[in-house]
């Protein structure tokens, strides 16, 4: 799948704005594949992932014009939306939830814009996440990929809830420390 | 750990979802103060968005493209919505100018013609407005302008400039139990330390203050409704300049005043 790093995020966004389709298409073949691998991992249901890598997108064209690059980042946008609302249709819970563009703000210094960028980042956290101790990686992937709290973890797991939230935290620093450029 | 430490720490739960009940609430507050807390968060989130790349990547199928960009042709009428610039200024002059009009006919005028006219005039207001807010609060008041204006004992006074500043206009129209609106063109602006105060000068008793006001782009005021004591019979209207906050008696030049005949 071809990610045309030479044109910016932004000044896709903002053709995208004018009404160019092109565009849209564009950060579609850049992010359609992250977009509907986590809402695949997280759904188990090829439809529904398609659905709702379809709606995303379709919000992100008609939404456009309120994202604001000095706030944000579209990857970033992107990904917690994708996976926030594969985690609400897994879970039933809150379907009408739709964050706005202009709402939901994700500062992320990392750049996903081109396939090879894509490609590191995801060396690095599959590393980073093969070196956690197995208790706290999956604490962390029954959070993330789940959408369980502190509470059901430790039912799932049997484990104390002190206990969880502690592994959680202590996953999330390592995440943090591994992955800081 | 003070407490705003705690909320730092609990920062990345909450990215992730797992912070619940009070611990949850307690953040959600404490963000909707916390500038840092909110900038650290959106950190968090793109921290946390990171990990949907621990999945396995998997290609959607082809046609997911296709769908979509038939559904953004389909109805070329989604067009990428604009950002909206703020609601368009309400000239209110122009508006006015009918309604002066208005009021010199419906003095001596039967109550179903006020009636109709009122209506005309919220239709002309709802035309006139962008925001649908504002309409509403304007529509309640326009009915109370509308009532000072019409009613038999209101005074008009028109209000000139002192010898200071000669291009100054306004015009006031008062009813003892009803209110009062205040309308003024041209008045140039001021420093933040100052600002525009209006009283009312009784026939008996000091003046009292009809409220600050600052102008707008146009030079131009409306002061409708402010709260006054009712039942008061004014001798005068006039408009002063004051540090800004305003003063119990005036102080400053006198910038329009208005002698009611």
């Amino acid at each position: 799948m071809g990610a045309k790093a030479e044109i910016s995020d932004l000044a896709l966004v903002r053709r995208v704005v004018e009404g160019d389709e092109s565009a849209l298409a564009s950060l579609y073949d850049r992010y359609g594949g992250l977009v509907y691998s986590v809402a695949l991992r997280i759904l188990r249901d090829a439809q529904v992932a398609e659905e709702l890598l379809q709606d995303i997108f379709y919000q992100l064209w008609r939404r456009a014009s309120s994202f604001d690059p000095t706030r944000g980042s579209l990857a970033g946008w992107l990904l917690v939306i994708a996976r926030n609302r594969a985690i609400s249709l897994l879970r039933r819970s809150n379907p009408g939830i739709t964050e706005e563009l202009s709402e939901l703000k994700v500062a992320s210094p990392w750049n996903l814009e081109s396939a090879t960028a894509q490609n590191q980042l995801m060396g690095r956290v599959k590393a980073v996440l093969e070196k956690l101790p197995p208790p706290q990686r999956q604490a962390l992937e029954l959070a993330y990929f789940e959408g369980l709290t502190h509470t059901e973890i430790a039912q799932r797991t049997g484990d104390p809830l002190g206990t969880v939230k502690t592994r959680v935290r202590a996953a999330l620093e390592s995440l943090k420390k591994a992955l800081n450029p | 750990m003070n407490g705003h430490q705690q909320f730092e720490a609990d920062l990345d739960l909450y990215a992730l979802g797992t912070l619940e009940g009070e611990e949850r609430q307690a953040l959600e507050a404490h963000l909707r103060t916390c500038a840092d807390c909110t900038r650290k968060l959106e950190e968090a989130r793109g921290q946390l968005a990171l990990l949907a790349l621990a999945a396995p990547p998997t290609a959607p199928p082809a046609r997911a493209k296709e769908r979509l960009l038939e559904r953004i042709r389909k109805r070329p009428g989604d067009i990428p919505q604009p950002a909206r610039e703020p609601a368009v200024r309400f000239d209110f002059w122009r508006w006015m100018a009918p309604v002066f009009a208005l009021a010199a006919l419906t003095l001596a005028i039967l109550t179903t013609i006020v009636y109709r006219q009122n209506r005309e005039l919220n239709h002309r207001l709802k035309g006139l407005q962008a925001a649908v807010q504002e309409e509403q609060a304007r529509f309640k008041r326009a009915q109370a302008v509308l009532d000072v204006l019409t009613a038999p004992e209101t005074v008009q006074v028109t209000l000139a400039a002192s010898e200071t500043h000669p291009v100054p206009q306004g015009k006031a129209f008062y009813h003892r139990d009803k209110g009062l609106l205040f309308y003024a063109a041209n008045l140039p602006p001021l420093t933040r330390e100052k600002i525009y105060q209006l009283w009312l000068i009784p026939t008996d008793g000091n003046p009292i203050s009809a409220g600050i006001f600052q102008t707008d782009r146009n030079g131009n005021v409306e002061v409708v409704l402010p709260s006054l004591p009712s039942g008061v019979t004014a001798k005068a209207f006039a408009v002063t300049i004051e540090p800004a906050g305003g003063v119990p008696q005036p102080t400053g030049p006198k910038v329009l005043i208005g002698l009611v005949s």
